[in-house]
């Protein structure tokens, strides 16, 4: 019987090649979209899954109370991981884990390397990062000690042992040695380094990090005992904090709550900051486009199956007469519509075999490294496309079934309007998905456009940034990449626009005249910086040499931390005082708000100092024109100062805009979704606008005959689908507005969404649809009306 | 002692046309002994399809009486009648209605696989029909390829495959030529000689007088017999 079924589901195939093929494209097309989502979201969730203890890993993360602000920060002070480990017995080990640079020192050669952490001894007892050499337990236990990867083994050593080697670090008194080597991290893990260097190497000497109750920088992370719940601990934590830095906290005005974050949970629902982080909503949203691309193919498939049960209709008939019962027919349905979707299965395993590598282009990460290296997926797929074609095949399959022999066997059967509203229902919805998804599509690249071009508040183009170690050797490459013709000035910074800086414990003199405690952003400059990001002065004056006192006793804060401080006009902050990281002076000017980080975010309150000690960036305003000269210019006056340093240089505009990297691969991810979508959608309405065209041919015909002219034929088979995807335009525009306002909602500078973009959309639709649909009509308006109705 | 194999008692069927009730067929009464093989005649319109369609219960009575085998068909339930019919019925059209996209061996072979008879046993009653016929050559080929007297001749063998007692034939001859058309007569005499009651709706004189009884209907009545 099955194999009867079978040898009719393909020979039924193979006979209506056009629609086979259409049916099959277009499911594949849409599993093809859904896997990739599935990869996606699978490797969304795998993140920090791989550590057999990570449900017992929590991050210790702080609420800090100022008097001007909260802050909720990622990280915690640095005493707080050794001592809550000391005094809480559930906590088994922590490890702190800090970012550092180290410079490299081979054969007299300099090496920056940036993918570093410094971390606790307790580092892989936590974690099961895997280790290939060395002694995972004792490998971090020594001031020193080095845990590499094995690119960076190769990089160093080639095949040589690299355990036990000596390393020289620049700045340090010792050399560091390889204690263990690696293997690389995988891409989804919030903890993200090429290179461990033990946490005593910094704490070992009478040590401040150790000490500094106020000082945060490090993610701490704990490991504790089974069965704790991490309420109770949480609840323990103020009690402790009050024994250990109840006075400091009192005496400084910040109070500071402890939190813990399910270790597993921090990369994609926590909101604080951390090395890698994700985004619940992008899972949810990505998900929810899988499952529709995937209704949208199924709604194809079932709306060319139903349009054509005439066509199987005397088989049916045949079949009941000849003893056929309605179930079996309906599995006899359901089961061809279970081998198409196997046969689509097959062809969207090979599409996303050769999508693979594009998709993780354009997710910016290996959501794969290949379709078969994890087989369950497949599974997975495979069992969605039985899902697919079960249900896809339940609606045709109980049409077809019902039918009554002895109507269908007469010869008059005909389908009648039967089905046609839903058919054209399900046209409606595709639509309204399809079209929504452009006009999200838009609103997201407008955005993006929007955040761009957005007036900054300072000038990011044609602005070379160096990184340089601060010093009498910086300002002397300074200033002989100062004479170089092309460049048309420098100056010296420790931040820029969009590449993060220090926050410092401030008290400054507000309006009440009391000494307002904040923690504020902190830019170390020169003299010529302000000038030279094209920062506008709002009151006050800019830093200056013709004012020997700046250098030590002048802040300029932004006009966010002049409301801050309560101060009505920026006039008024002039001539405050401000004490800040040991320095202490008063205001002397107002520089207007500049966005000093993403448009995401409002511009938050800063400080600026100079501090020559501090200003580890060279900025280097050149000329537009002929920029690979100058480049090679200031190179080759590095390589004279510093031969043995390595030559890196950013542009201003592109760190700034590196910033928006994730809303680009969103947006990116989005459009091609979108395009997709439309894209099945067409297949759909190809397959129904050939099937009405076929139905209407003896109609065409006939019209033809009695002086229909080309133009009207083709008006009168396109109108009907035209007006489907304009009822589908009207259907989305309130849906796509209400989930793009909420989608903007995220950004503190946004566009407004315009009412072209809608009609941008519409339009663009429409003369998709009309380009599918009037290319069947033609034909059928251009044939001879003699064959159509010989055929009869 | 000759069985009846089916009986109408004043058997009805209306339809309903808009908002007038037209009746097909009124007041029917017919008694169908075992081995008979009898032909239905009328004009276009006369009820003699609708009367076949309602005895093989691919239609039913709106009222009266019909016992097939002495069981009530006119109170039994659709699934029941199905497997009446599937059991007791064969059927023979005028368009032959075969299953394009199986080949004749296929198609003969369907009834047996909707009454679950084994792999090896339909092998056997298929490759007897096809022996009877004369169909082995062809058994291969799909109903395009073959002539209207073949296509005809495979309907047959698959209404003759599940052994049963009554052939209905609407029109069988009615898209065939002159010769074709003996063929399929001499064949259903041949069968009802074998003991296959067979009822046949004809607009044919000729082939009226194969069988052993004739009924004249007109506008849904029986006006001789």
């Amino acid at each position: 019987m099955i194999k009867n079924y079978i040898k009719i589901a393909l020979r039924n195939l193979y006979r209506h090649k056009g629609f086979t093929f259409l049916n099959i494209i277009g499911l594949a097309i849409g599993m093809t979209a859904g896997f990739l989502v599935l990869l996606y979201v699978n490797f969304e969730l795998s993140y920090d899954t791989m550590h057999s203890k990570s449900d017992s890993i929590y991050r210790v993360v702080a609420d800090i109370d100022t008097p001007s602000e909260k802050i909720e920060a990622g990280m915690a002070a640095w005493p707080i991981g050794p001592n809550i480990n000391k005094e809480f017995p559930e906590i088994l080990n922590f490890t702190r884990v800090n970012t550092e640079d180290l410079t490299f020192v081979r054969d007299g050669k300099k090496f920056l390397e940036e993918d570093v952490i410094a971390v606790d001894s307790a580092f892989f007892e936590i974690f099961d990062f895997k280790f290939i050499k060395g002694n995972k337990k004792e490998s971090l236990k020594a001031p020193n000690s080095l845990v590499i990867s094995e690119t960076i083994a190769t990089k160093y050593f080639g095949t040589d042992n690299p355990i036990g080697q000596n390393i020289i670090l620049e700045n340090f008194d010792n050399p560091a040695i390889v204690t263990g080597v690696m293997e690389a991290i995988p891409e989804n893990s919030q903890i993200q380094a090429d290179i461990l260097i033990s946490m005593i190497t910094y704490t070992a000497a009478p040590s401040e990090r150790d000490e500094q109750w106020g000082n945060y920088g490090p993610s701490i992370y704990i490991l504790t005992a089974n069965g704790t719940n991490a309420k109770n601990l949480e609840a323990k934590f103020p009690d402790f904090l009050e024994k250990k830095t109840g006075d400091e906290m009192r005496e400084s005005k910040m109070f500071v709550t402890l939190f813990l974050e399910p270790f597993e949970d921090v990369y994609l629902r926590s909101d604080r900051s951390g090395y890698v982080s994700g985004d619940m909503n992008n899972v949810y949203i990505f998900s929810i486009i899988g499952v529709f691309i995937l209704l949208i193919a199924s709604i194809n498939f079932i709306n060319l199956t139903t349009a054509r049960s005439a066509e199987r209709a005397k088989e049916v008939g045949i079949r009941k007469v000849v003893g056929a019962e309605k179930n079996q027919l309906a599995f006899q349905f359901i089961g061809e519509s279970i081998i198409i979707c196997l046969v689509a299965f097959v062809v969207a395993v090979g599409l996303t075999v050769l999508g693979l590598p594009y998709f993780n282009e354009l997710a910016g990460k290996t959501v794969s490294s290949g379709v078969f290296s994890e087989p369950i997926n497949i599974l997975y797929l495979f069992i969605i496309a039985i899902i697919i074609g079960s249900i896809a095949g339940i609606y045709p399959a109980t049409v077809l079934s019902s039918f009554k022999p002895v109507s269908v066997l007469k010869g008059s059967f005909s389908t009648g309007t039967k089905g046609v509203f839903l058919r054209k229902s399900l046209v409606v919805l595709q639509f309204t998905i399809s079209i929504s998804l452009i006009i999200g599509t838009i609103v997201i690249y407008n955005q993006m456009q929007f955040m761009r071009n957005q007036e900054l508040g300072f000038n990011k183009e044609h602005i070379l940034l160096l990184p340089t170690e601060a010093g009498s050797g910086q300002e002397a490459l300074r200033s002989s990449i100062a004479k170089i013709s092309s460049v048309k000035g420098t100056s010296l910074t420790s931040s820029v626009p969009g590449s993060g800086n220090p926050a410092a414990y401030s008290e400054i003199e507000n309006k009440q005249g009391d000494l307002q405690v904040a923690n504020l952003d902190l830019y170390f400059v020169n003299e010529d910086y302000i000038e030279q990001l094209g920062m506008t002065m709002a009151a006050g004056r800019a830093f200056s040499r013709d004012f020997p006192s700046d250098s030590s006793k002048a802040m300029i804060i932004n006009e966010k931390a002049v409301s801050l401080l309560g101060y009505a006009n920026a006039q008024d902050a002039i001539g405050a005082d401000y004490q800040q990281w040991g320095s202490s002076g008063e205001i002397i000017g107002v520089v207007k708000d500049f966005n000093f980080r993403s448009l995401q975010e409002e511009i938050s309150p800063i400080t600026m100092r100079l501090d020559p000690t501090g200003t580890n960036i060279i900025t280097v305003k050149i000329d537009g024109n002929n920029v690979s000269q100058t480049l090679a210019s200031i190179e080759e006056v590095w390589q004279t100062m510093k031969p043995n340093d390595p030559f890196q240089y950013y542009f201003l505009d592109e760190v700034f805009n590196n910033q928006y990297e994730a809303e680009e691969q969103f947006g990116d991810l989005f459009l091609n979704f979108a395009l997709l979508a439309i894209l099945i959608s067409c297949l759909g309405l190809l397959g129904l606008a050939a099937y009405s065209t076929m139905q209407r041919k003896r109609e065409i015909g006939i019209r033809k005959i009695v002086g229909a002219s080309v133009g009207s034929i083709i008006n009168l088979l396109s109108k009907e689908f035209i007006k489907l995807v304009g009822i589908a335009f009207v259907i989305s525009t309130p849906i796509a507005w209400i989930l793009m306002h909420n989608w903007l909602e995220d950004f503190a500078y946004k566009i407004n969404i315009e009412w072209w973009m809608f009609i941008v959309a519409g339009l663009g639709s429409i003369i998709i649809a009309l380009i599918t649909v009037s290319f069947q009509a033609m034909k059928a308006a251009t044939s001879n009306p003699v064959e159509s109705l010989k055929a009869e | 002692m000759i069985n009846t194999l089916l009986s109408l008692n004043e058997a009805t069927r209306t339809v309903n046309s808009g908002s007038n009730k037209v009746t097909l067929l009124n007041n029917i009464n017919l008694d169908v002994k075992e081995g008979e093989f009898i032909s239905l005649m009328g004009p276009s319109g006369s009820g003699k399809s609708t009367l076949l369609n309602c005895i093989g219960m691919l239609d039913s009575f709106t009222g009266g009486g019909y016992t097939f085998l002495g069981e009530p068909v006119h109170a039994m339930k659709d699934k029941n009648k199905s497997k009446l019919y599937k059991e007791y019925i064969g059927f023979v059209f005028q368009a032959y209605h075969l299953i394009d996209e199986l080949n004749v061996y296929e198609n003969i072979e369907t009834p047996l696989l909707y009454k679950n008879v084994k792999s090896s046993e339909r092998k056997a009653m298929v490759a007897d029909m096809l022996d009877r016929f004369n169909i082995v050559g062809k058994k291969d080929l799909f109903p395009i390829q073959l002539s209207g007297g073949q296509q005809q001749l495979v309907g047959i063998a698959r209404a003759l495959i599940g052994k049963p007692k009554l052939i209905l034939a609407d029109e069988p001859t009615g898209n065939l030529n002159s010769k074709q058309s003996e063929e399929i007569m001499n064949l259903f005499s041949e069968l009802n000689k074998e003991g296959v009651t067979i009822i046949q709706a004809t607009h044919s004189e000729s082939n009226a007088s194969y069988g052993s009884r004739i009924i004249n209907l007109l506008d849904g009545n029986i006006v001789s017999e």
